[in-house]
């Protein structure tokens, strides 16, 4: 932690046991789906790609996906299958949820600003080990690095599914150099978004200090604490919104105390 | 997995009429839509001067390699070798339609059919040689130009059209040889139209190969190497983050 602050520890404690509502059942079913579908599509399209010229997957699983499938055309058919119901679902969400839940997701928090410029800035040097001394700015509800990954992913999905779509739909393309790049073109998408999920794996399942965002992928909270050391100005905003809230509620107990003396 | 047969064609040049009733033959057997086919005829037209005049039909269609460039590019692994006979077919089902093996194929045996979407080629008629039969050309053929049998049998008639045989020729070159099973007996088949080409790969395959594999492998071993550093230094620090 690069942003340490005193905190007493009675506060501490209190920080740990206050509980502060990250994600919403849409954020987190879609992250559930999304990995049961790379599940699915990861190995059985990397099963696919046979070619001897190729050369990237072992005989071994090839085969294997092969018997487990009855075949080739059942593998490749079962790969765009599982394709369609992933694109299927995800615009069905994204149409269905797009004024409740995708555009205050995106205005809210996918934008990078200035402290998250910084904090590009400072953090791949100090995972080098340089400028310690240098303090981390404060990080809205995901880091800029959260935000990366998530351009990442977007970018990589919109290929995959584009490019994966051209190729389940092949019969109907009438260039076959439209299918000849998609092919390279999806392989690119999958490795670099696969590269960084082994990022994002690690610091969501394994990185001690990320382990609370782990367990808010199934319960949708985070502790305060949390929030707090990892996403500062997320939590003073979230005060913040607190207090405004309870100077409201004190502002109309007053009003209607007000109210009371004055019948009287 | 060993190949218990290898089948294919012995062609005799010198008795074809051109009377191309095979095409004939195997575009019914085989439901060719035109104006596509699977095998061909190639007229190498009048060589010499008169009266040493010579002209050569040459019947033509996929080789049926040892080792078919059609294979190494194969995405899907639709295109293989057939375990059993050796022929070299085509899942229509797995195709993917990309048509790197059209390119790859060095004697154009292949094309993609742009109404299914698939790609297409002489199966040496499998569904026929599976219940003891010869491929519909081989059985049309009027003048006995065609053959067709399993070379590791000894007593086939190809083995044995072989065995007599004073000149046998396969089309291949010093720097194009996938081994073809198809052998042509007496005619001067190695000439300019019929000999192979050296196998095309598309630019959207050589960099795949030679881009997006190695940039991806290395992408991917960056990352688990980072995360390994990481989760090394984890454990030999502790997880220092909520201890008290």
């Amino acid at each position: 932690m690069s942003h340490a602050e005193f905190i007493p520890l009675a506060e501490r404690k209190r920080l740990r046991v206050t509980e502060i509502k990250k994600h919403n059942l849409a954020n987190i079913l879609t992250h559930w789906f999304n990995v049961a579908m790379w599940a699915l599509l990861l190995p059985t399209g990397l099963a696919i790609l046979a070619s001897p010229r190729l050369g990237i997957v072992p005989e071994l699983w090839q085969t294997l996906m092969r018997n487990v499938f009855g075949g080739t055309a059942n593998l490749i058919e079962f790969h765009y299958s599982v394709g369609l119901v992933w694109m299927a679902v995800l615009t069905f969400n994204i149409l269905l949820g797009f004024r409740k839940y995708f555009i205050p997701f995106t205005r809210e928090r996918m934008f990078l600003d200035a402290d998250d410029i910084e904090w590009l800035k400072v953090k791949p040097l100090q995972m080098i080990g340089l400028a310690k001394a240098k303090r981390l700015p404060p990080q809205d509800v995901y880091n800029a690095g959260q935000k990366l990954y998530m351009y990442m992913v977007i970018v990589g999905t919109l290929t995959i599914g584009l490019t994966g779509l051209i190729m389940t739909f092949h019969k109907l393309i009438p260039w076959p150099w439209l299918i000849q790049w998609s092919l390279p073109i999806h392989f690119s998408a999958v490795g670099m978004v696969v590269a960084g999920l082994i990022i994002h794996v690690y610091m969501g399942a394994v990185f001690p200090e990320e382990k609370e965002a782990f367990f808010s992928m199934f319960t949708g909270k985070v502790s305060a604490w949390y929030a707090r050391r990892h996403h500062a100005k997320w939590y003073w905003r979230k005060m913040e919104e607190e207090m405004d809230w309870e100077d409201r509620v004190l502002a109309e107990g007053r009003a209607l105390k007000a109210d009371e003396s004055a019948a009287d | 997995m060993a190949q218990k047969n290898r089948y294919g064609f012995v062609i005799d040049v010198a008795r074809c009429i051109d009377c191309r009733a095979c095409l004939v033959a195997c575009r019914v057997e085989n439901e060719v839509s035109l104006p596509h086919t699977r095998i061909w005829v190639k007229d190498q037209g009048l060589r010499g001067t008169f009266p040493d005049l010579a002209r050569e039909f040459v019947p033509y269609n996929c080789m049926h390699c040892e080792h078919p460039p059609c294979i190494e590019v194969c995405t899907s692994g639709a295109t293989f070798k057939d375990p059993d006979n050796g022929l070299v077919l085509v899942d229509q089902e797995a195709c993917i339609g990309c048509g790197l093996c059209v390119e790859a194929c060095p004697y154009d045996a292949r094309y993609l059919d742009p109404t299914r979407g698939v790609v297409d080629k002489c199966t040496g008629c499998v569904h026929r040689v599976e219940r003891g039969e010869e491929p519909a050309c081989v059985a049309t053929c009027l003048g006995g130009a065609r053959m067709f049998g399993d070379f590791n049998d000894p007593t086939s008639e190809v083995s044995q059209a072989l065995a007599r045989a004073t000149q046998v020729r396969q089309l291949v070159t010093d720097e194009v040889d996938p081994d073809p099973n198809i052998y042509y007996l007496n005619g001067d088949v190695m000439q300019t139209g019929l000999l192979p080409r050296l196998p095309r790969y598309t630019t959207a395959e050589t960099l795949w190969r030679g881009v997006a594999i190695p940039a991806v492998i290395a992408g991917i071993t960056l990352s688990f190497l980072g995360q390994a550093v990481a989760f090394t230094k984890q454990l030999i620090e502790g997880e220092q983050e909520f201890e008290e």
